[in-house]
Parts: structure tokens; sequence; C-alpha cells
């Protein structure tokens, strides 16, 4: 088995300017999973939250984060959350240009920023190199999707569109600020199979694939469909539509063949 | 549905706030032996547009999520109306500035306060307090002639903002018109419109009685006090589902049928007050 080259697609709400977009993503790679040693795929996602400071640097450092150094996902626990949260928290805080910011993102800017974070790594199975095993982290609304022989075989962590509103569970840049966290972490693990498609989904997009699907429509076969042309054109159509909320919009889809 | 329009630069919110400063307001503040109603009311409205500002703060940046306008009103020593607005450049026909020019408007105050340094103890730290509004007091109490000016600027905004979340008035007073009947001037506001719902007028009812306040009243028969807390309740919005849904999220004693209506708030339930206005319309994109 091995991964097609992940695909990348993102469009910022409209109305706002491409350097205000607040989502982030990264996906990493090996050519041959598998084939010499283990070796992990990584794909991460966060969507900053508007109404905190500095949140578009907070996606991108944690989904940096994820992929340049991901943590132990099998073996998670508070503290090991924890410590591997630190570095990153650190680096926001040092990024942060204390002494130009006006009177009005000064206690914005101390309480921290705020983001989802949706992380995916996928490598080979430790004593046999031809299959491929993955582990999810979750924490908020950006969701994962596997798609087998057609079927949604399951949604993380929301499974329903009704389940999406203002106040998703996010990761904070200030350790201060960051009580609660570890119960709002989901976790999953399974194992790839040939021809399973892995998509990753910030919340307007996620909440338009479930409402889909509850629908009783197949939306994978829409997103399959389209190239980075026509990808702005059809999200543009479904926010005019009223059937995809206007908000940064970022998809990632993994096959695996 | 009403009342769920999305606040966005290309279709902002706004608030307007009416100021009493009446002779009146020069008593003592109900709850607050130590300050006034005109401290109380300028304290409200400070931070209140300090809220607004730091929800629509990036950091460096601020977006133009809200249109913010203030008049004030009382008379001069002969019953004269005067209506002021302390934002600059603004005048009671064009009250409005957006949020990126009421920041920079203000008047940054650094003050030491003591915070938790979250460790069990207490340090000293400065931070910086912007101020718009200067307690102050003068004669008379025009809050019909304040009404409508109110009622003209808003007229003028909504036909030019008809997809945003409707405008919200919010009136703080001790209550005592000295020019008619407000009522119908209030309910007069309250027929303009959005093709997001009617604007939505607020009382909070600064008293300097000591007794229990009363908060969001969805019967008259609760603030049976005395004439003047009657004609605020009826001149005072009910709540949007919406609002009342995120009310009782954030904990405040609401129920379908609450309207928009303090009364003897001390300065706590002032700025909660004013906060759920600005939440209401949280859903900032």
């Amino acid at each position: 088995m091995r991964l097609r080259p992940p695909r990348t697609f993102r469009l910022p709400k409209a109305g706002n300017r491409p350097e205000e977009y607040e989502d982030a993503s990264l996906a990493v790679y090996p050519q041959h999973m598998g084939v010499s040693g283990r070796r992990t795929a990584r794909v991460s996602v966060s969507d900053g939250a508007s109404e905190s400071a500095f949140a578009r640097e907070w996606a991108n450092i944690l989904t940096d984060a994820f992929v340049d150094r991901p943590p132990d996902i099998s073996g998670l626990t508070e503290d090991s959350l924890r410590d591997w949260l630190a570095p990153a928290q650190e680096e926001w805080w040092g990024g942060v240009p204390w002494d130009r910011i006006p009177w009005h993102g000064e206690a914005k800017a101390r309480a921290g920023a705020f983001a989802t974070l949706l992380g995916l790594t996928i490598a080979s199975v430790p004593d046999d190199p031809q299959r491929l095993s993955w582990q999810g982290l979750a924490v908020g609304d950006s969701c994962l999707f596997l798609v087998r022989d057609d079927r949604l075989q399951f949604s993380f962590p929301l499974e329903d569109a009704a389940e999406f509103d203002n106040s998703p569970a996010l990761v904070c840049s200030n350790p201060a600020s960051a009580g609660g966290l570890w119960e709002s972490v989901r976790l999953i693990s399974g194992e790839c199979a040939p021809g399973d498609l892995l998509i990753l989904a910030t919340d307007a997009l996620a909440c338009w694939f479930l409402a889909s699907h509850a629908a009783s429509e197949n939306p994978w076969k829409t997103l399959l469909a389209l190239d980075t042309p026509a990808w702005d054109a059809w999200v543009e159509e479904q926010r005019r539509a009223g059937s995809m909320h206007n908000d940064d919009t970022t998809l990632v889809i993994i096959e695996v063949v | 549905m009403s009342y769920t329009a999305d606040i966005s630069r290309n279709s902002p919110g706004c608030f307007l706030f009416l100021v009493d400063q009446s002779g009146s307001m020069k008593d003592s503040l109900g709850g607050e032996p130590n300050s006034t109603k005109m401290d109380g009311a300028a304290d409200a409205l400070n931070r209140v547009l300090d809220a607004i500002s730091q929800r629509c703060s990036q950091g460096m940046d601020i977006r133009d999520y809200f249109h913010v306008g203030v008049i004030t009103y009382t008379t001069d020593s002969s019953g004269n109306t005067q209506l002021e607005t302390p934002l600059p450049g603004t005048t009671p026909e064009q009250p409005f500035l957006a949020i990126s020019e009421v920041v920079d408007v203000a008047e940054v105050e650094e003050r030491q306060v003591k915070e938790s340094d979250g460790a069990g103890g207490i340090v000293e730290v400065t931070r910086k307090f912007p101020v718009w509004l200067r307690p102050k007091a003068g004669y008379g109490t025009p809050m019909c002639a304040a009404l409508t000016a109110a009622s003209t600027a808003l007229s003028d905004w909504t036909a030019q903002h008809q997809d945003s979340y409707p405008p919200m008035v919010i009136n703080i007073t001790d209550g005592e018109a000295g020019d008619g009947d407000p009522v119908a001037w209030a309910q007069h506001i309250m027929e303009l419109e959005t093709n997001d719902g009617n604007v939505l007028v607020y009382n909070v009812h600064l008293s300097e009685m000591s007794a229990a306040p009363v908060q969001y009243p969805s019967d008259e028969d609760e603030v049976s006090i005395d004439e003047y807390a009657r004609q605020m309740f009826r001149m005072s919005s009910v709540f949007p589902d919406s609002v009342v849904e995120m009310a009782s999220g954030m904990g405040l004693p609401v129920a379908q049928g609450s309207r928009g209506y303090v009364y003897n708030a001390d300065l706590v339930s002032l700025v909660q007050f004013l906060d759920i206005g600005t939440r209401a319309a949280s859903d900032l994109r």
C-alpha cells in the first residue's frame, strides 16, 4: 500500500484578505511508505479562533509542531500533551510583538490565542511493512472522515452537522488558560485498506459534508472530482446557496492505493 | 429567522448609547454608596466600549465589526436641550464611528491594578484603561429629544445596512424624562428594522435606592416600583430568542419574554447587562 500525494485546498472567508486566513494545514509524507524501515506521514489542520489575538500565527505553529515532531498519540497522557505543547506555546509567546501592541490587543494577547487541532499520522505496521496503520488526535471541530468502499466508515470527532456551534474546544497558546484541554482531547486509530479515502476538513466544510451525507448523498465524490481551479468556484457556490457557512475553508484529501 | 445575521465588516453591527447627564445623576448609585450615578454611567460605558474594542481586536489590527455612537443628553440652566457626542467628529445627526476609529479617539490611562500572579499570590501591574466619557451632570432630562435624535440617526443607518444584525440602542438613565412621554419615541425606534429584525432598545435604569435590583423582567408588575420604572419597562425590547439562549448560557436570569431592562443595577450587573448586547452578536466572522 502507498499514499497518493495529499491534496490540499484552501479558500478564505469571502470578504477577507488572503493574509487574514486563520486556518492552517500541513502534510508531509514519505514517497515509499513502509518499504524501508518505519516511516510516518503526518497531516495536520488547525482553525484559529478569530476572536482571539494572533490566532493565525498560533494555528500555523500548531500544524507545524504536529508535522515536525508529532506527539506519541498511542501513549498520550495529560502530562505528555502539556510537554508537547510547551515549546509551541513558547514560540507563539516569543513571536508576539509585545512592545508594539495597541491597547485594545494587550489583554487579548495576554489571554492567548485559540485554535482547533486535528492531527493524523500514518505509518507502516512495525512487523508487517505492507500494512499501514493510522492514529488521529482532535481538539475541536476540525474533522476527519474515513471513506471505504464508497461508504462513510466514520466521522471524527463530530458525527452530526447539528454538533457544530460557535464554541468548539480549542487549544490555547497560554498554558495558564489551557485548563480543561485534556478533557477535550479525542483520540482514534485504525488500519488502512487499499482504496481508503482520508479527508480532513475545517468546520464549514466538515459541517457541509455531514449534512450532505445525512441527506443520503456521497459528499466525497463531489470533493474528489474537484481540482484547484474548480474548488474556489464550488465553495463560493455553496456559500451563495447557503449550504456552507462563509468561513475560512480547508480540505486535505489522502488516498490510499 | 430574525437576529441571526453574522456580523462582519461587510455587514457590521451597531450600538448607539444614550447617556443621561441630568442633575440627578450626581446622586449616589444604589448599592455603590461611594459612587454616583454619573460615575457609574461613565464607568460602565467606558468598560463596554473597551469590551467591544477588544472583541474586534486581532492583536495588532482591529476589524470594523461594529459602528458605535454615543449621545449624551441634558439641558442648560434655562432648560434648553443639550445633546452632545463625546466621540470626536460625530454629531447627534451622524453619531457613528467605526470601531477602528473609536479605539483611536480613546484617552488611554495607565492604572496600577492588583492581579493574581497565577501561583496564589497578588502582583501589582500597570494596565491600560481607555476613557471616552468623563462623568458629567447638568440640569434637565430631555430623554425624548435624545430618542428622537437616535431615531433619525438609526433610520439612516438601517437604510444603509439592511443586511446587518439590527442596531442596539442602550439608554443609561435614572429614568425621569423631563420633556414628555418617552415610550412612544422608544417604540418608534423599535419599528425601525433591517432584514434581520427590528432595532432593539435596552434600558439601564440607575437609582440611588438600595433595593434589590430588578433584572430582565418579563412582566410589568415586576417593576411596580414607581411609574418611571413601568415607563422604562414599556420602552425596552423583549429579548429575541437568540439573546435569551446566549444570556442563559452566561448564567443570567433571563427567560422567554424577558426585556432588556435592568433597574437599580450595580456596576457588575451594569457591565453584565451591556455585555449581553455585544455577545448577542458574538458570531464575529
